[in-house]
């Protein structure tokens, strides 16, 4: 079997051809633009060069043809907004379409998530198939780092975009300051927090942990108390934090989808018949308003 | 000017309820217009009403979404015509099949200068027909756009990507999909919705043979983690020292 792999960045294009490898006996790495430092290891690299000033996705009709002529049995694509646009284009100029953000991959049968997370889903394209995965599906797997330079690169003829964008400019995206993707500890405030006030409650409890502070929907689609960012569960965040602490959160699966992949569940509640008591670790009954304090002062 | 907006009919994710099985149970849904649609459908009137434009909402599904309710919701967000494929060969479309079933809609209902797309559905979010979409008419695609602008005669677009905003220009007619944020959808008043029941809306028949090249073999809520499940009300005596212990041994 041949895969082809595509990543923009260079963790990717580690993991994605390692990950490649355990379901491939040839893996041919496509890169567009400039080489990152150190890429996988890959039967061959083919480097398809970003004329000055063009736009990422200008490259798709280079694409079509690498694919073309490699003709791969499988086709492997980072996750990520440029190469989505590569990915759509790839799939229409063969016919298909792709399987996306695909979380389980054994080589067969890939998975994805439906409705963010309330269901997974088991897909099977006819003919080639070709997915988005991010590189953390093959976390386990061991991969080899290695410098461009010593692999085997092919230079890919540059095919002029049938349908072009102007690049205008590029600037760096200020960011809002909610990163609760890399926190250890991550406190969740629900509807039972009946004035924004008490949200300082769980802001205590959050310094007293070192943990971020995000919140199920009603709190930032309504009431917004939170941002956007902050709202973990269906269209929201998907976290794997080592402790996951629900406070006033009753444990709708639209909302647990988005944690119950965490190490361990607390939940505080003062409804004993709760769902999320059916769903956690330690579940403590009572009103937050006097068990957020006990607990900051406890710590 | 001619403004298209595409959007998708999905039941609504909040009250998809998880059978024995572990399949999804539908029937409480209700089918709602998909959230980040809304965002698509607000931009493209904005940006309608600035250019004084016609504005044309495109949709295709299962027989389910002919609605009055559902168009009407449509047609009350600044929409002058809605058009749409109810067939139950449309059911569970992927999207090279939803991107033909668009594409004839375009071509039919033609000479549109710019179709605006959402960011993704809220049941498969591929984020892959506004391309698709593109790659069949011919026309160029812009993703990820957090703020448009029709200037001579050109879109000029940023593009909110992963670390950076890139800023690109295109020639129309185009394909563009924003991102939620680039508009924040209307509610509509008693006015508008009393309104949108004279506007015209008119279902056609799906021209093209439409075949998803995705098979589902298989859809399921995920197993759940087993859970310790300690539950003790917090006025037991050392209630509160034992719920700290557990949470120091776990940080």
């Amino acid at each position: 079997m041949k895969t082809l792999v595509f990543a923009e960045r260079s963790e990717a294009a580690i993991r994605l051809a390692a990950g490649a490898r355990t379901v491939a006996n040839e893996v041919v790495l496509v890169l567009i633009g400039e080489l990152p430092a150190t890429v996988g290891s890959a039967d061959k690299i083919i480097h398809i060069a970003l004329p000055t000033g063009e736009v990422y996705d200008n490259a798709a009709d280079t694409v079509n043809a690498v694919f073309d002529s490699e003709a791969p049995d499988l086709v492997l694509i980072e996750s990520t907004r440029h190469l989505r646009v590569i990915a759509g284009k790839l799939a229409a100029h063969v016919g298909t379409s792709v399987i996306t953000d695909v979380i389980e991959f054994d080589g067969s049968t890939p998975v994805s998530m439906y409705f963010g997370g309330v269901a997974h889903r088991k897909l099977k394209a006819s003919g080639v198939s070709i997915l988005t995965i991010g590189p953390s599906v093959f976390s386990d797997v061991p991969a080899t780092e290695v410098a461009p330079e010593s692999a085997v690169i092919e230079e890919a003829a540059w095919v002029a975009p049938s349908a072009a964008l102007e690049l205008l400019e590029v600037r760096p995206i200020e960011k809002s300051g909610v990163d609760l993707f890399g926190a250890d500890v991550v406190v969740a405030a629900g509807r039972g927090f009946a004035e924004e006030s008490d949200l300082e409650l769980a802001r205590d409890l959050c310094s007293k942990l070192n943990a971020g502070l995000g919140c199920s929907r009603p709190l930032t689609e309504g009431l917004d108390w939170l941002p956007t960012e902050a709202y973990i569960g269906v269209s929201g965040q998907m976290l794997e934090p080592k402790v996951y602490i629900a406070v006033g959160i009753s444990g709708q699966m639209q909302h647990m989808v988005g944690c119950n992949r965490a190490e361990t569940i607390f939940a505080i509640n003062k409804d004993k018949n709760a769902p999320i008591f059916k769903q956690c670790d330690y579940g403590l009954v009572g009103d937050l308003k006097t068990l957020l304090p006990a607990l900051s002062a406890a710590l | 000017m001619k403004i298209a907006v595409c959007f998708k009919v999905v039941p609504d994710d909040q009250d998809i309820l998880v059978n024995s099985d572990r399949s999804l149970d539908y029937s409480k849904a209700q089918q709602i217009v998909s959230t980040y649609d809304l965002n698509a459908i607000e931009v493209a009137a904005q940006l309608a009403s600035t250019h004084e434009a016609s504005l044309v909402a495109l949709t295709a599904g299962s027989a389910l979404i002919d609605s009055s309710k559902l168009k009407k919701g449509v047609l009350s967000r600044g929409v002058d015509e809605l058009f749409m494929i109810a067939d139950d060969a449309c059911t569970n479309m992927d999207a090279l099949a939803t991107a033909a079933a668009l594409a004839d809609l375009v071509t039919k209902n033609g000479g549109f200068d710019l179709i605006i797309c959402g960011d993704g559905s809220a049941d498969n979010f591929a984020r892959q027909v506004d391309v698709q979409l593109a790659a069949k008419l011919g026309l160029p695609v812009v993703t990820s756009a957090s703020k448009l602008a029709i200037e001579a005669g050109a879109l000029v677009v940023e593009r909110s990507l992963e670390d950076v905003i890139e800023v690109v220009r295109v020639s129309m007619p185009a394909v563009v999909s924003v991102t939620p944020d680039a508009a924040l959808p209307r509610i509509p008043g008693m006015k508008e919705i009393v309104a949108a029941g004279k506007k015209p809306s008119e279902v056609q028949a799906s021209g093209s043979s439409v075949v998803s090249a995705l098979e589902v073999l298989d859809c399921r809520a995920p197993e759940q983690v087993a859970r310790k499940l300690q539950v003790i009300d917090a006025s037991q005596d050392g209630a509160i020292e034992q719920f700290v212990a557990a949470l120091k041994a776990a940080v």
